[in-house]
Formats: structure tokens, C-alpha cells, sequence
């Protein structure tokens, strides 16, 4: 599991493209920016690689449905799903690509401020389980796990 | 550009980038036996941005070294002749400039089109200057850490920031961040 993170349009999305060079090999691109995602359940998945883009938005929608406990407790099972997919062969990737969305002011609305910090929790939660963590810093790209 | 002379440097707010910014040109400067030139993007709007903008003016001037000064709050471009292969040209910072840029024309910032121009005109300008003179450092703001969502002006505001910065990052040869007056090397080597 490979944990991608940085402010937004830092170039995040591209860089995994080009470090996997995503062009020449099979691979599935789930991206929750895109409307209307359903949630693909990893057990029909037959590509080798699975790229999940814009977590803090999948969070975003967890913490606008349930209460904090459950909206974790959500997230952990999502989370522990791809990783049980990553392990049973040897071949298979998972690489995850979270917004940074901690650091402005904290928000006025108790749902943002609610939101923010779930999503903090997930990417700690992510950093912990990946065994490779990457920042993205304006197309630079530093290994930080 | 045989190689490029183009540093970049940004940070958050008060964390030293300018202090950093005008030490390295000042370091150059003395180097190469250059002329400083500063391209103030600041237009005072109001008594806390003029105090801000005093500041800055103090600092320079207490320095002891010899700034010239360009006021440009618009239009990089027309700067493209100004300078020569000794000079060191700092601007401080990126974000002033694009903020009167993007409100110079009313409500134009939602066009997709108008956009790009600011963009690639600010980019232009940038290419331009980096080419003549010895080095050109250009200082700016990390912003977008914060959920850009629902309102459209900070959303495409953002957006075209973070992209300059990209693509002046990718030009560079050199770009740091600076954390709480620390520089870190980003990108590029570390000067012997």
C-alpha cells in the first residue's frame, strides 16, 4: 500500500501516473472527484493496481452520513478491505491519493471542522498501514515513509 | 537559458521566506559584484497594507545594501528589458501579483479564458526576466492546505496559484520551503 498526500493541484495525481507509469500497465482508477462514485468492492477487481484518488472526499461523505464512531469504524473496514486485496498476491498495488486539508483555519461549521479531522485520523490511519508514504510538494516528490 | 537562474521560495505567512529570500540575493549580490533589484507587487490598499508594505521598505533600507526598486502591481512582462546579466532580481511575492491580476477586471476571473492569460502572461514574464539577469528569486505563499470546496473564487484561485507554482518549480533550479525561518531544500543542490 502507497500512501500519496500533499496540498491540492500539487501534482499528486501526476506523479503517480508517471512514477507507476500508469500509460503501459493495467491498472483501475477510482476517483471520488468524479460524481456519482459507487464503491467498488475489491473482491471484483481483476487488475493488478488500484489507484484510490481523492480519499478526503469518500471521508467526506462518511462523516456527512453517520456519527463520528460509526463514520471510523466505515472507514477502517473500506480500509482494511484493499489491504486483504493487496495481500492475497504478491502483484497486487494499492495506492491511495489524499488531499491535504489540514492546515488552513479551523472552520466555522462543526460538519467542516468534523470532516477536517476525520480526514486527518484516515490519512494517519493510511501512513500506518502503507509501507511507503509520499509527499508531493509542488511536483516534487519526497519519500516520507 | 543555458541554466536556469530561476529560484523559488515559499512558506507560510510570517515564516521568514522574505527575510530568507533577501539574504540569498544579498549573497549573490555581494558574490558576483551584482546590483540588487526588488519588483514590489504590493499596492496599498489599506493602512495595515501600507504599514506591511513600510516594513518591508524599512528593511530593505536598514540593510544596508542597495535595492532598486520596481513598483510593478501588474504586468510582469513590461519589465523584460529592465535587466541585466549582473543583476539579482528578488519579487516578493507571487501571490500580490496574482491577486491584482485576477481582480483587475471585475468579475473576469470566472472565465476559463481570462485565466489562462493571467497565467501564461505571469509565466511569460517570469521567463523573460529569469533570462536576463543573474538570478531571479521569487517569493510566494503556501496557501492551499485547506478544503478549496464550495466557493468558486478561492477554488479557481488556488488552482492557478498552486499550478504557477508548479510550473515555476519545474523551471527552477533551485526552490525551498521555509518552516518557521528554516529553509528547506526542495529542490535542486545545496550551495557550497
Amino acid at each position: 500500500m502507497h500512501f500519496v498526500t500533499g496540498g491540492s493541484f500539487n501534482g499528486k495525481s501526476k506523479w503517480v501516473k508517471e512514477y507507476y507509469q500508469l500509460k503501459d500497465s493495467n491498472h483501475l482508477w477510482i476517483s471520488f472527484y468524479e460524481k456519482e462514485q459507487v464503491l467498488v468492492n475489491p473482491v471484483l477487481v481483476e487488475d493488478p493496481m488500484v489507484i484510490l484518488e481523492g480519499i478526503e472526499v469518500w471521508i467526506k461523505d462518511l462523516a456527512a452520513q453517520y456519527e463520528v464512531s460509526q463514520a471510523r469504524e466505515k472507514w477502517r473496514l473500506f480500509l482494511s478491505s484493499w489491504l486483504e486485496w493487496e495481500n492475497k498476491d504478491g502483484n497486487r498495488k494499492v495506492i491511495l491519493i489524499g488531499t491535504d486539508i489540514s492546515k488552513g483555519i479551523v472552520p466555522m461549521h462543526a460538519e467542516e471542522r468534523k470532516w477536517r479531522d476525520m480526514t486527518g485520523w484516515a490519512y494517519q490511519d493510511i501512513a500506518r498501514t502503507a509501507d511507503r508514504v509520499e509527499l508531493i510538494w509542488y511536483g516534487i516528490s519526497q519519500k516520507i515513509k | 537559458m543555458a541554466e536556469s537562474s530561476l529560484i523559488f521560495i515559499s512558506g507560510g505567512v510570517r515564516s521568514g521566506k522574505s527575510s530568507f529570500a533577501e539574504k540569498l540575493a544579498a549573497d549573490y549580490a555581494q558574490e558576483i559584484d551584482g546590483q540588487l533589484h526588488y519588483i514590489a507587487a504590493g499596492q496599498s490598499s489599506d493602512p495595515e497594507m501600507e504599514e506591511r508594505i513600510r516594513r518591508h521598505q524599512n528593511d530593505r533600507l536598514e540593510s544596508g545594501l542597495n535595492w532598486t526598486t520596481w513598483e510593478q502591481p501588474v504586468e510582469l512582462t513590461k519589465l523584460r528589458h529592465t535587466f541585466q546579466s549582473k543583476d539579482i532580481v528578488l519579487l516578493d511575492c507571487l501571490t500580490t501579483l496574482l491577486n491584482n491580476e485576477f481582480f483587475s477586471q471585475d468579475e473576469m476571473w470566472k472565465s476559463p479564458d481570462f485565466q489562462k492569460q493571467v497565467m501564461a502572461s505571469i509565466m511569460e514574464g517570469i521567463e523573460q526576466i529569469a533570462q536576463k539577469c543573474h538570478h531571479f528569486i521569487i517569493v510566494s505563499n503556501e496557501v492551499v492546505y485547506e478544503p478549496l470546496g464550495d466557493r468558486e473564487l478561492v477554488y479557481i484561485y488556488g488552482k492557478m496559484l498552486a499550478q504557477l507554482h508548479r510550473n515555476i518549480v519545474a523551471k527552477a533550479y533551485q526552490a525551498f520551503l521555509v518552516e518557521a525561518g528554516i529553509p528547506l531544500l526542495m529542490k535542486g543542490i545545496e550551495r557550497a
